[in-house]
C-alpha cells in the first residue's frame, strides 16, 4: 500500500511488473541497507557490539519498543496517534504488582492487567470515535493522568512483588533468547497477519485512506477506532508485564519517553503520519534501527545527553532519506 | 423587490471583451471562436449546461487560461502575459470572481476575512480600527449591516456569500463574476444576494452572473448569453425571452432520440417517501419507487437533490416525514440499517467520499462485505480476486489487475467501482448521486447500460442528475425537484428534455 504504487500506471509489460514489486518494497529495502550500515559502523567502532550478550540485549530492548509499536502502526495507519504508551506501561506494571501483592493468582493477575490496559485504551478510543476529541489530545490526557496516578499511589517507589516463579520464568532465556523477544516476534506475526489478511486490518487501511468513503461503504468506523486503542492498551499491558518480570517490581517511573521511541520507529518504518499507508515489516525494521542506535551510542560511551541529540538527528535523517527515495521511485515510475 | 428596470445605457463603455477565442483540450473543443463583451454597470447572465464552456470563458477573463487563438481585453487593454503572470495581470485590471466554494476562515472576524492576507499594517501591527471602518463601508455597499468584529462562524449562508462578494469589492473591481452564487441558498436568502448584485451594478461595475434560476435572472439581469458546445449561441433580452426559447438555445435542436426503454418496473413499491422535509432545503417531498424501476431526479445545483438522497440513505437526518421500506417505517439517520435493508448509496463527490485512493480495486469493491470473501474470518486472496474479477467483468472496469490502486484509474472506471461495490453487496435499492459527473462519454454510456441491466434484474434505482439529456436514456420516470419541492413528473418515453429543463429552471 505504498505511495509509489499510486504513481504506477496500470500497465502490463513484464519488466514493469517486476519493477512494481521492487518499488513497492523500496522503503523496506532502504531500511535494510540502513541497518547493515549501522551494524558495520558500530562493529568497527564500538567494543563488544557484536558479542552474543549485546545482541541479546538489543533483542530485549527491541521487544520493549516493538510490542507497543505493532499496535501503534495500526493506529497511525488509521490516521490517529497514541502518545500514552510510556505511562500506560508504567501504570500497568504498578497495577500488576498490586494485584500480586493482594494475592491474586499470577495468570489471573496477568489477564486482569491486560483487561485494564484495554479498558484504559478504549477510553481514549471512545473519546476519539464518539466525542470527536482528537486522539492526540485524548491520549495526552491519558499520558498525564496515568503517570500521575502511578506516581501518586506509589510515591514513586518500586512496588515489590516478592518471589514469583512465573514472572522469573518470563525473564529467563530460552536457548539464549529472552522470552520478551519471542513474544515480540509472535505478536509481530499476528499483527502482520491481521493487517493484511483480515477485514479488520483492511478496514484500518480504508479508514486511514478515506474515513468518509469507508463509512459509506458500510465499515464500522467508530467501533474500529475504539478497538484500535483498546488493542494498543493491551499491548502496553503486555510490555508492562514484561517490565515487572525484568525488574521484579512495579515501577511508576519506568518507560519514560517510550512513546517517542515507538512513534519514531513507526515513522522511520515508512508509515505515513497522515494515515492510509504503512506496513508492519517497515515498523519491524524501524524498531531495529531505533534500538541499534540507542545500543550503539551507549557502547561508544557517548555522553548520555549528547546521545539524545544524535538520536534525534538520525531519526529525522532516516525519514528524510526515506521520503526522498519514495519520491525518486515515483518520478521514475511516472517517466 | 429588486427590479432592474434600467437597462444600461447604450453608451456604457465595454469593460471586458473576449474576441474570437478558441481553446482546445485533448479531445474537447472547450471554446469555439467565442466572442463575448460586457459593458460597465451591466448585469449579464451566463447560461449553459455542464460542459458548455462557461468555466472556460470565465478562465479566459481571469487569465487562468490562455486562448489558442483570439484575444481578451479588460478595460480596452489586451492581456499580454503568456504565462502564470496573466492571472495577476487580469487581477490588477480589476477582474474578480466569487466561486461556489466559499473561502472564508470561520474563526476570524468579518473584517479580518475581508482583508485576508492584506490587512492594513503599520510596522507589522494590524490597524484594526482602520480595517474595521473600511470593512463596514464595504459591507454597507451590499446592505450587509453587521458588526465587522463578529466572527464569520456565526453567519448564515447568505451572509457568508455576501461577505465573499464584499471581499472582491474591496479592491475596486471593474468586473465581478459570480458563479452560481445562490445555489446553496434558500429562496428568501437568495433575494439578499440579488439585491447586492443590483447595487454593485449601479456603481458601474460589470457583473457576469452564472446561474440557471430563471426567476433570478429575470429579476436582475439585463440580458442573458447562452452557451453550448463551447460556442456563444445567442445573447437575448431576458425580459422578452420565453423560458422554452432559452432552454432550446441551451440544449440545441438535436432530436432527443429517446429510444423507448424496456419497461422493467413492476407494481411492487419498495420505497415510499411521504412528506419528507429537511429545513431549509426540502419541504414535503413525496414519491414512491417501484421494484425494477429507474427513477430520475432532475434538479439544479442547490435544488435539494443531494439532501433528498442523503435523507433517504440515512446519512442525513430529516426533520419530518416518513420513509417506508417494503411498507415498514424506518427511522431517519440510520445508514447502517438502510444498508442491511438492501440499500446502496454512491455519493456525489467521488474523490472525497467515494474511494480510498491508495487501496486496490478489490478492497474498494469488497469493503461493503468483507465476510463474503473470508474463510473463518481470514480474507482469502483467491476469493477476493475472483469476486473482484466478476465485478470488473460485469461493469467493464478497465483495470490491469484486481489490486490496482483505484486512484490510478480514470474517473469513469472509479465510478464503476463505486457502483460495483453495491452490485457485489447485492443491494436491491441503489441511490446514485450524479454517477456520471466527470466521466467520459464512453463510460457514461456504459454506466447507463449497467443501470438498465440492474433494473432488469429487479433492482430499483434512484438516479440523480443535473444533466438533463441523460435522463431520457436511463429513466423510466423523472421527477423534477426545484426549491425543495417536487414540481413535475415525466414518464418514459415522454421525457422531453426541453420540458424537464424548463421545469428545473423556472417556476410556472
Amino acid at each position: 500500500m505504498s505511495l509509489e504504487q499510486t504513481a504506477k500506471p496500470s500497465s502490463k509489460s513484464k519488466s514493469s511488473k517486476s519493477g512494481f514489486g521492487l518499488s513497492q518494497h523500496m522503503n523496506e529495502l532502504s531500511l535494510f541497507v540502513a541497518i547493515i550500515v549501522l551494524y558495520v559502523v558500530f562493529t568497527s567502532s564500538a567494543n563488544g557490539f557484536l558479542s552474543f550478550n549485546n545482541q541479546i540485549n538489543i533483542l530485549r530492548d527491541a521487544a520493549t519498543i516493538g510490542i507497543a509499536a505493532w499496535a501503534a502502526t495500526l493506529i497511525i495507519i488509521a490516521g490517529e496517534i497514541d502518545v500514552s504508551v510510556g505511562p500506560m506501561v508504567a501504570f500497568i506494571s504498578v497495577v500488576l504488582a498490586f494485584f500480586l501483592q493482594w494475592g491474586a493468582p499470577t495468570p489471573l493477575a496477568f489477564a486482569l492487567a491486560i483487561v485494564v490496559g484495554a479498558l484504559l485504551g478504549s477510553i481514549a478510543g471512545a473519546l476519539r470515535a464518539y466525542c470527536d476529541v482528537p486522539s492526540f489530545v485524548a491520549t495526552l490526557g491519558l499520558w498525564s493522568a496515568l503517570r500521575g496516578t502511578a506516581l501518586f499511589v506509589t510515591d514513586a517507589l518500586p512496588v515489590s512483588i516478592g518471589r514469583n516463579d512465573m514472572l522469573d520464568a518470563l525473564d529467563r532465556s530460552l536457548f539464549g533468547v529472552p522470552p520478551a523477544a519471542i513474544i515480540m516476534l509472535v505478536l509481530f506475526a499476528a499483527f502482520a497477519f491481521i493487517s493484511r489478511k483480515t477485514a479488520f486490518g483492511r478496514s484500518v487501511f480504508a479508514i486511514g485512506g478515506n474515513a468518509h468513503a469507508a463509512f459509506l461503504s458500510g465499515i464500522s468506523v467508530s467501533k474500529i477506532r475504539v478497538a484500535l486503542f483498546a488493542i494498543a492498551g493491551a499491548m502496553a499491558a503486555i510490555s508492562g508485564i514484561l517490565l515487572v518480570s525484568r525488574l521484579g517490581s512495579g515501577n511508576a517511573t519506568a518507560a519514560t519517553g517510550l512513546e517517542f521511541d515507538v512513534i519514531a520507529a513507526v515513522v522511520v518504518g515508512g508509515t505515513s503520519l497522515s494515515g492510509g499507508r504503512g506496513s508492519m515489516l517497515g515498523t519491524l525494521l524501524g524498531v531495529l534501527v531505533i534500538t541499534l542506535i540507542g545500543n550503539g551510542l551507549v557502547l561508544l560511551g557517548i555522553n548520555p545527553f549528547f546521545q539524545q541529540v544524535v538520536r534525534g538527528l538520525i531519526i529525522v535523517i532516516a525519514v528524510l532519506a526515506n521520503i526522498q527515495a519514495i519520491k525518486r521511485s515515483m518520478s521514475r515510475n511516472k517517466g | 423587490m429588486t427590479q432592474a428596470t434600467n437597462l444600461q445605457p447604450a453608451s456604457s463603455p465595454i469593460v471586458a471583451s473576449v474576441i474570437g477565442c478558441t481553446r482546445r483540450y485533448p479531445g474537447v473543443l472547450a471554446l469555439d471562436n467565442a466572442t463575448f463583451q460586457v459593458a460597465a454597470g451591466e448585469v449579464r447572465a451566463l447560461l449553459g449546461k455542464n460542459g458548455a464552456g462557461k468555466s472556460t470563458l470565465i478562465r479566459m477573463l481571469t487569465g487562468a487560461e490562455i486562448p489558442d487563438s483570439g484575444s481578451v481585453s479588460i478595460n480596452g487593454a489586451e492581456l499580454s502575459h503568456a504565462g502564470s503572470g496573466r492571472a495577476q495581470e487580469s487581477f490588477e485590471k480589476g477582474v474578480r470572481v466569487v466561486y461556489q466554494e466559499l473561502s472564508l476562515v470561520p474563526g476570524m472576524t468579518l473584517a479580518e476575512n475581508l482583508f485576508l492576507g492584506r490587512w492594513p499594517r503599520k510596522g507589522g501591527v494590524i490597524q484594526y480600527a482602520e480595517m474595521e471602518a473600511a470593512a463596514a463601508e464595504a459591507m454597507g455597499r451590499l446592505g450587509l449591516d453587521l458588526p465587522p468584529n463578529r466572527l464569520v462562524a456565526g453567519l448564515s449562508p447568505a451572509e457568508r456569500q455576501l461577505l465573499e462578494i464584499a471581499r472582491v469589492l474591496v479592491g475596486k473591481p471593474t468586473i465581478v463574476i459570480l458563479d452560481e452564487p445562490t445555489s446553496s441558498l434558500a429562496a428568501a436568502e437568495a433575494e439578499k444576494v440579488m439585491a447586492a448584485v443590483t447595487r454593485i451594478a449601479s456603481e458601474g461595475i460589470a457583473v457576469i452572473y452564472v446561474s440557471h434560476r430563471m426567476n433570478e435572472i429575470r429579476q436582475i439581469a439585463h440580458s442573458a448569453t447562452v452557451m453550448r458546445d463551447g460556442r456563444i449561441i445567442d445573447t437575448v433580452d431576458v425580459k422578452g425571452a420565453d423560458t422554452r426559447e432559452i432552454v432550446r438555445l441551451m440544449l440545441g435542436s438535436e432530436a432527443s432520440q429517446a429510444a423507448a426503454l424496456e419497461n422493467t418496473g413492476s407494481d411492487k413499491v419498495v420505497l415510499e417517501v411521504r412528506d419528507l422535509a429537511l429545513a431549509p432545503k426540502l419541504n414535503s417531498v413525496s414519491f414512491a419507487l417501484r421494484k425494477g424501476e429507474v427513477l430520475g431526479i432532475a434538479g439544479l445545483l442547490g435544488s435539494g437533490r443531494t439532501e433528498l438522497l442523503q435523507s433517504i440513505a440515512g446519512v442525513r437526518r430529516f426533520d419530518a416525514g416518513q420513509l417506508l421500506v417494503d411498507g415498514a417505517t424506518v427511522k431517519p439517520g440510520r445508514y447502517k440499517e438502510m444498508l442491511r435493508r438492501g440499500f446502496g448509496y454512491t455519493p456525489e463527490s467521488r474523490k472525497e467520499e467515494g474511494i480510498v485512493p491508495l487501496l486496490g480495486v478489490d478492497e474498494n469493491t469488497l469493503s461493503t462485505n468483507f465476510s463474503g470473501v473470508s474463510k473463518t474470518g481470514v480474507l482469502s486472496s483467491r476469493m477476493m480476486a475472483e469476486a473482484t474479477r466478476r465485478v470488473i467483468d460485469r461493469l467493464h472496469i478497465k483495470a490491469a489487475r484486481t489490486d490496482t490502486p483505484i486512484g490510478t484509474l480514470s474517473g469513469g472506471n472509479q465510478q464503476k467501482v463505486v457502483i460495483g461495490r453495491w452490485v457485489y453487496a447485492n443491494s436491491r435499492i441503489l441511490l446514485l448521486d450524479e454517477p456520471t459527473r466527470g466521466v467520459d462519454v464512453e463510460a457514461k454510456a456504459q454506466i447507463y447500460a449497467i443501470i438498465r441491466q440492474l433494473a432488469a434484474e429487479g433492482r430499483s434505482v434512484i438516479f440523480v442528475s443535473s444533466e438533463i439529456e441523460e435522463l431520457p436514456l436511463v429513466c423510466d420516470r423523472v421527477l423534477v425537484l426545484r426549491d425543495g419541492t417536487l414540481q413535475d413528473e415525466f414518464i418514459s418515453p415522454n421525457i422531453d428534455q426541453d420540458a424537464v429543463m424548463a421545469a428545473c429552471i423556472s417556476g410556472h
